[in-house]
This record gives structure tokens, sequence and C-alpha cells, in this order.
């Protein structure tokens, strides 16, 4: 990730005078003040907060005097009961710390008590030592590797044929590789229930053939297999892109030495291709195992309660008086940081050993007939499997019943008009359009600015802000929610005891979670923005904007008539995507939206579907809706930005 | 109109120095040239002189009026960058137009100024085109309508032709004459193409490794060179190693291996005995086929001709050196290869420089 950034910059060598450089230094410092706060603040939060428990001695915290005031103050005579809350009493033990308690509470007041803040490695160590909880960390350490060895299974063979061999239809099949990245993975769990559960369509089309006597509980009894098989399925195009990229990359003048010197193709492939391929592979293979450890849409919709995932979003409510979750939260972290770093590193080390870059087209080879077809089967299988899923859906948003029958029975559009007009439903289709519209903006404004400093404005302020922004794309969702979660409370008490009620309430997700989300959308769409608009930047040439400085263009007229309108695609087409992404983005959605009137799309979905009668189908409506939306807006993506699409998705 | 001072001018990168304590003056409505080899910092110097770099040492004047620390905005100068820096999302006239609007001036007054500006550079015609429908030589005449519209104090052009085939060169040489004539501007000219220098300079200055070398009209520079570099770089030259045994006045005599050479000098200071180089410019060398003994007289043989057209390259070797000949293909004497020749030129045309 930084070396993306490190090698393309392109720095203008105007030299400016202090008053201008002082206007940047403030910016620069302004949008560092809003990372540190949304970004490093909550994520740094978790650390003591997992490190750490209350214990004795307990303080009583005088929360509300109550009408009998007075009676208080006799009692608490050491204490000015003026200002709200306070401290009444100290150093107790539990006991004691209970009847003064009592004793506030006969007096008609309201009080807390806040033990001691003691460092402890226990909550962390919970996560190993605890049985149950051991057992859901090794399933979702299970779940992501055996999700990382399929998915390299599946499609190395697949990257390794499409670029080395010319296949017929190999255009084709390149693009319906890449499907799944349009199909979003919470509605495709939806469809994979409906299909595989102890009364879907497999189950019962196997009993209907006569092969089955009763239903195979497919996704019980094979334990995880479900879900590795749900997000292998979600996943592998990610892997195929960063693979293929990596395998393209490799000088086929290395290869053709190798064969030169009499070697079989799978000890070429063995020797010479995997261990080029390596650094990059270990890129997506870092980006797929951290999804599928971290997901947690899936494990909902499956009902996999014993995961990691689905833990922490459990132990949400009580992370005030319970640091289990902020625990899990602190391992999973540094498990998904360590990973990336290693990634990072391994990538960093080879990257030079390209001499030459490869020109693919120069070695790849005719493939016979049988191969062709071979590899043309294979993909379309892989294709099929993936979609179904989501057909399954779509099936089912215009099923008008759908239950015990291997198909549904009787088709209506109901579900869609229901989906617009339900209560539940358009309301969460208004809020989530408008969360994602402010957080795009958000988006656009923070990304352009930062591309802008990196690439016109370097030093080592901007590569840290570059840096911070490309961030969010290590960080699990489910990390950050819990943040933005915990990490507000304390400050929003604060605030409300300087009298600024509105603005702590907005901190409070309990409260008013819409704030916490459209910057938590915006923060983990960043890296897609800032990146768009950089490789926007890096296209135009800074001789644009001397030329501009030169006929007397003040910075900001450069910016507003020269810079903006030269990377207006880029910027138009990062916005569709982040957009896209924020309306069906699931972690953040399901832990923040914490009151119904608040609720985005994939929060309705989520509550939708546990409820009796029509509740699953209008969910199934609005994720195809969903879909849709998000197909239409890769599409103008695709347009617009032509082959770097799949450069948005590597790491 | 303004004339420019710059003084002890020095910019460094890393540790290199790219210029090097550069002093020079420019008069105003000259069209003055900076030539050199890649690398010699003339563009280095130009875009300081534009304001888009700092010199850490030095000052650059605009009518006494001191500049070195001014933006670039505000300096009034016009730059013609190396690919022109045409917008490639505004049309012609949109491009020529932003410096007006800059400035404020009123929409009336700005389609006049740019009616003008169009006309001047013939592209009258093209105004709603945009950059990627012209050529290589309409973009350029847009680059310097677009810099001629502000009315600037001080022309800037970094090396304005290099990016057009040769035929096109030639042409677009002959704009920028007459553009220059008709507005008489002030305008500085880096380029590394002699032959763009020596015809459209009125006074140049050719930069070697950071440093001034030799400034002064090109006619000087060619035929009274004061450096060896300066000798090779402008035209071909004959340079032939000798010892100064005579001085008087503006005369010097030089014993070289190849016999007696009289010739002049253009540098002060060169001592009886020292090591010097005799430069002596192709076209300069008349061939003989009489022998006959005298100074500025070597017997050679020829080696090898070359047929270019509407002049022959004649190669002869005399003892160890290979001289070159420039001979105009009108000329009746014959020089067969492998035929002896005198080859004769005059003290006029011997520059005698300090060996470098």
């Amino acid at each position: 990730m930084w070396s993306f950034c490190r090698e393309n910059r392109v720095a203008l060598t105007a030299e400016l005078r202090l008053e201008f450089r002082m206007r940047t230094q403030i910016v620069k410092l302004l949008i560092l003040l809003a990372f540190v706060t949304f970004l490093i603040y909550p994520i740094a939060y978790v650390f003591p907060s997992a490190l750490s428990e209350r214990g004795e001695p307990y303080e009583v915290i005088l929360m509300n005097a109550g009408p009998r005031a007075e009676e208080l103050s006799q009692l608490f005579y050491q204490v000015s009961l003026e200002k709200l809350p306070a401290t009444v009493a100290q150093n107790l033990e539990l006991d004691d710390a209970l009847s003064v308690l009592q004793a506030v509470r006969d007096r008609g007041g309201t009080a807390r008590l806040e033990g001691k803040l003691r460092p402890t490695f226990f909550y962390v160590r919970q996560v190993f030592a605890n049985p149950y909880l051991w057992e859901c960390f090794a399933a979702s350490l299970t779940v992501a590797v055996a999700t990382t060895l399929l998915t390299t299974l599946v499609t190395l063979p697949l990257a390794v044929w499409l670029t080395r061999f010319r296949i017929r239809g190999q255009g084709v099949l390149s693009v319906l590789l890449l499907v799944p990245l349009i199909l979003p993975p919470f509605v495709g769990a939806i469809g994979f229930k409906q299909l595989f559960s102890r009364f879907g369509t497999l189950n019962l089309w196997l009993m209907d053939a006569g092969i089955l006597d009763g239903p195979v509980d497919w996704l019980g009894a094979s334990g995880l297999w479900g879900l590795v098989l749900v997000e292998v399925l979600n996943l592998y195009p990610i892997m195929y892109l960063n693979v293929a990229a990596a395998l393209a990359n490799v000088d086929p003048s290395l290869e053709d030495a190798a064969r030169n010197l009499g070697g079989s193709e799978w000890t070429l492939f063995r020797r010479v291709t995997f261990p080029l391929v390596l650094p990059g592979y270990f890129a997506g293979a870092a980006i797929v195992f951290v999804w599928a450890f971290t997901d947690l849409g899936t494990p909902i919709v499956l009902g996999y309660r014993r995961v990691v995932a689905y833990q922490i979003f459990e132990k949400l409510s009580e992370a005030e008086s319970n640091p289990l979750g902020y625990g899990l939260v602190l391992v999973t972290l540094l498990l998904t940081a360590g990973l990336y770093s290693i990634a990072r590193f391994t990538v960093g080390r080879t990257q030079y050993a390209m001499v030459s870059k490869g020109g693919v087209g120069t070695t790849a080879r005719a493939a016979s007939p049988l191969r062709n077809t071979m590899v043309l089967c294979y993909g379309g299988l892989l294709t099929v499997l993936a979609i179904l899923p989501h057909i399954a859906v779509i099936m089912t948003s215009v099923a008008e019943k759908w239950s015990f029958t291997p198909l549904p029975t009787a088709y209506t559009t109901d579900y869609f008009v229901l989906a617009v007009t339900h209560k539940l439903a358009g309301m969460s289709i208004r809020n989530s359009v408008a969360y994602s519209l402010i957080s795009t903006s958000l988006d656009i404004v923070l990304g352009v600015t930062i591309a802008y400093l990196v690439s016109r404005r370097p030093s080592w302020l901007s590569s840290l802000l570059d840096g911070l922004a490309m961030l969010p794309l290590a960080l699990p969702g489910l990390v950050l929610a819990f943040g933005y979660l915990t990490c507000f409370y304390r400050p929003a008490e604060w605030l409300n005891g300087l009298g600024l009620d509105w603005l702590a309430a907005n901190l409070q997700p309990q409260k008013s979670p819409m704030l916490l989300l459209v910057i938590a959308y915006a923060m983990r769409r960043l890296p897609y923005m800032s990146r768009a608009a950089l490789a926007g930047l890096q296209q135009t040439a800074p001789v644009f904007e001397e030329a501009a400085q030169n006929l007397g263009a003040s910075q900001g007229r450069i910016l507003r008539k020269i810079v903006l309108p030269l990377i207006a695609a880029n910027i138009v087409a990062g916005s569709i995507l982040t957009f896209s992404f924020a309306v069906l983005e699931v972690s953040d959605s399901i832990m923040l939206a914490q009151r119904e009137n608040f609720f985005p799309i994939t929060k309705a979905i989520y509550v939708l579907l546990a409820r009796p009668d029509d509740g699953p189908y209008i969910a199934c409506a609005m994720g195809v809706l969903g879909m849709a939306m998000l197909a239409a807006a890769l599409l103008v993506a695709t347009a617009v930005l032509g082959k770097k699409m799949g450069e948005l998705f590597r790491a | 109109m303004t004339a420019i001072r710059i003084e002890q001018l020095t910019k460094r990168y890393d540790r290199s120095t790219v210029v090097d304590n550069v002093s020079l003056r420019i008069e105003d409505g000259e069209l003055f040239f900076l030539l050199g080899p890649s690398g010699c910092g003339k563009t280095t110097l130009l875009r300081t002189i534009a304001g888009f770099l700092t010199p850490d040492n030095g000052n650059i004047y605009f009518d006494d009026r001191l500049m070195t620390q001014v933006a670039p905005k505000d300096r009034g100068t016009g730059m013609v960058f190396q690919n022109y820096a045409l917008w490639p999302h505004m049309t012609v006239t949109q491009n020529i137009a932003f410096g007006l609007e800059v400035r404020g001036v009123p929409r009336r007054e700005r389609e006049r100024l740019i009616a003008e500006a169009v006309a001047l550079v013939r592209l009258t015609g093209l105004e709603k085109s945009r950059p990627a429908q012209l050529s290589g030589g309409q973009q350029q005449r847009v680059a310097l309508a677009r810099a001629l519209v502000i009315r600037p104090n001080l022309l800037l052009l970094d090396e304005p032709l290099s990016n057009l085939d040769a035929r096109l060169r030639t042409e677009m040489r002959e704009e920028i004459r007459r553009v220059h004539e008709e507005t008489k501007v002030t305008t500085i000219y880096v380029t590394h193409d002699q032959k763009e220098a020596l015809s459209l300079a009125s006074r140049m200055a050719v930069m070697h490794r950071g440093r001034v070398v030799q400034v002064g009209p090109p006619r000087e520079l060619y035929q009274r060179p004061r450096s060896e570099f300066v000798a090779n770089f402008l035209g071909e030259t004959n340079l032939i190693e000798g010892r100064l045994i005579q001085a008087n006045r503006d005369r010097v005599s030089v014993e070289t291996q190849l016999g007696m050479l009289e010739g002049i000098t253009t540098t002060d200071g060169l001592k009886l005995e020292s090591r010097v180089q005799c430069c002596v410019r192709p076209e300069c060398i008349a061939l003989e086929s009489a022998a006959r003994s005298g100074p500025n007289r070597l017997r050679a043989r020829v080696e090898r001709e070359v047929f270019l057209g509407e002049v022959r390259h004649v190669y002869l070797r005399c003892g160890e050196k290979l001289l070159t000949s420039y001979q105009l293909q009108s000329t009746m004497a014959a020089s067969p290869v492998g035929g002896e020749m005198d080859c004769v030129f005059t003290a006029e045309n011997v520059v005698v420089l300090p060996r470098e």
C-alpha cells in the first residue's frame, strides 16, 4: 500500500511563499485531527479497555440529587453537591460501596459505582482460556484458513490457465469470474440458507426424487463447511484478481529460461513461477483471510453463533461492565494487523525482483480443445455456483410463498412495492441513501484533498495522512464499529456536563447513531476514493498547474478550473463505487444502528429476516434492489475507469 | 517591456550545483538565448526566473525591482512550456482567455484581445477547437498566444520547438521571429539546438555545467569563441594543439606538430611557451593542389569525402591529425581520395585558445 504511493508521487516543483505554506499545513493538521479522533482514538481505545478492569476499591458517584437534596448534602457534608455528577465516597470495598449506594437511593437520589482501573491480561487470556470463547476463536480461525486454502485451490489453476494459454472465450470468462464482486455477500447468505437449510431446495429435491428419506442438515452437521463455502464463493474473485495480476507481472523470459534448460511444466511452476508469484498471492490471501475471519453478516444469517464476529456482536451491549468484548476485539485487531504487516513485508522485499515486466501475450500458448473446454466448464461452473444463492434471493423476492417446496409455488411483485412502502423497509432505504450521500460527499472532500497533498505537496505529513487514509482497508468493520460504540461514551458524558447535550447525543449510538454511522461509512470507504483521486492526479502532469500559476491564477482558481475538471472522471467513478458500497455495508450498520428510525438497509434486512410472515420476502426484495444498484454502479464505474477497476480490490 | 538583471544566481539540488553563480544582463526587447547541452542548468535558470524555483543565492531584478522572492503568479511573465501545457478540457479560446480572466479584464475587452492574439499567431478559425484536435505546430501557436495575450513584461520559452519535426521547426522558428518583431517583448529562449540560437538570437549565453561560459551576439560566439567548449559546441571545428612561441599585438604564432600556424586570440593572458589549441572551422579551409610552404598551410592526404548535397565534407589526414574541410559543391577544385592537397586558411580564421 505504501509503495504504491511513494513510487508514483509527482512533486510540483513550485516553492511557495511562507504564507501559503502555512495554509497547506493548517489543512493537513485539520485532516490529521479528524483521523486521530475518528480512526486512531477508537482503535486505540480498545487496548486499555481490553487490558484493564474495574474493581476494588470503589467510589460512589452521585448523578442526581433528587427532591431531598438537603438530606443528601447532610449525609455527604464533606462534599459540595453544587456540580453533579460528583464523587461522594471513595476507597470503599464492594459491600460498603453498595451500602452507600443504597443510602443514596433511600434518600431519593441516583448514583453509580465506579471501580478502580487495574491493568490485567485476564480478558485477553480468556479468549484462549475460556473453553467457549476458545471454541469460537478456533472456529473463526478454521473458517479463515479453510477459506483461504480453498480459494487458492479454486483460483490458482484458473489464473494460471487464463494467463498462460490462449483460451477461446477468455474475455467473457474473465468478466464472469468477477461477477461475485457485484453480489453483496450478506444477501447471498440469505439465498444460501434458502437452498441448503433443512427444508430448503436441495433437501426437498433430493427427498422428492427419493434419494433421501429425511432432510440432511447440510449447514449444521457439516460443521462450519456451510460458512466456509459461502465465504469461498464470495471471496474467490478477490484472490483471483491478485493472483492473476501477480502472474501477469512475471517476466516470461524467466520461465522460458527454465524451459530452455529442460524443466517440466510442473517443475517450472513449482520452482520458478510460484515463488515469483508468492508476494502477490500473499497479499490476496491476507485480504481473504481477514475478511473470512471478521465477516459478521454471513454468520448472522446462517445462524453460526460460535464465531468471534458473532461473539463480539453479542458482547456489545455489556461492553461497559464486561471487558470480554474488548478482549475479543483486541485479539482480532492484533491478528489482522499482524497478517497485513507480514503480507506487506513480503511484498515490499521482493518487489525489485522483476527486472523486466512480462508481456503476457508473448508466451500465451494455444490451448488444446480439451483443455479449452475444461477451463470454460470449470470457470462456468464456479460462476454458476456463486450466482446460485443470489438467484435464490431473486426468486424469493418475487415468490408469493416459498416454504417447504423446492421452488416457489406462485409469483408476485408485491414485495418490491412493499420494500418501498413498508414502514421499516421504506424508511431504511431513505436512511441508507441519505447516510451514503453524506458519507460519500465527505469522502470526496477528504479523498481529493489527501490525494492532492500526497501528489503535489509531498512531505512526511502528507505521507502520514496517506497511510492513515489507507488504514481502513486493513481494518475489519467489526473493530471500528466496536470502537465507535464504546470510545465516545465518556466524552459524551463530559459534553453533557458542559451542557452540550445535543452534541453528546449524537455521539451515543443508543440515542442517535446517525453521526457515527456516517463517519464509519466515510472512514471505511475513504481508501477507494483517495486512490481513485490519486490515480487521476498522477496521470495529470503538474505542468498544467504551473502554466496557470504563470498566468497569475491563485491556488483556489487552479484547483477549481484546472485540477478538478481534469480528474473529474476518476472522482465520479470513485464516488459511485463509494456510494454503492456504503449503502450495502454490513458490520458497521448492524452494530451501530441501534434505534429503529435510524436503520439502514442492511440492518432492516437483518431485522426483517427474523420476522414471521412476509418479513423474509421483503428482505429479499430489498436485497435484490441493492444488487441491482450495485451492479449498475459498477458498470458505470468500469466504463469510466476502464482496466483500473481491478486495482481497487487488490492490496 | 523590461530589462532583466541576474546577479550571482546559484541553485543547488541535493549535493550538485545546477546553476553556479550566474550573472547576466538582458536588455529590454532582446531575443536572448540560453544555449547548452542537456543538464547544463538552462531550464533550471529559466524556471528560477519564472518563479517556480527559489535560488539558494543571488538575486533577480526586473527593471531594478527585486523579484527573487515574488510568487510566479505575480511576476508578470508569460511562459511557453516544452510540451505546451494546453489544458485539454478547454478550447483554444478558453485557454487563451484564462490569463485575462484572472486579471479581471471585462468580457468585451477580453474578446478583442483574444481575437488579436489569435490573429497574431495566425490561428483564426480554430478558436473553438480543443488541443487534441490541433497539430503540434498549432498547439505551439496557442501556447504562444496564451502567453502573449496578457502583455507580459517577459516572455519565457522553454525549448518550444523540440517536440516538432524538422520542417515544422523551421517554419515555427520564423513565426517566433515575426511575433517577436511585432511585439518587441523581452524574450528569454532556452534551447539545446544551436541552429535556433544562431539564427534567432540577438544575444546568446552558452551554458555548461551550471555556468555561463560566454555571452554575446551569435556571430561573435561563432567566430570568436573564448573556450574550447564554445568552439566545439557551436558548429564543427578542427582543434590543433601547439605551443605559443610569439605574440605581437593581436597576432600570435603557434608551433604545432603539423606546422606553423598564425592566428588571433580572443582571451587575454596567454603566456609564451604555454600550451594552446588552434581552432580552425572546416568551412574556412580552402584546398589547393599546388604544394607551397608558409604559415597556415598544411599538406594533407585526402582520406574520405562525404557528399551532402550542397556541401562536401572532405576528411584529410595530416600527420596524426584528421582534418575536416567543408567544400561547397560549386567549388571547381577536385579533391580526389588519396591525393595530396594543401589546406590553406587565413590568420583571421585561426582562433588560439588556452588548453583546457
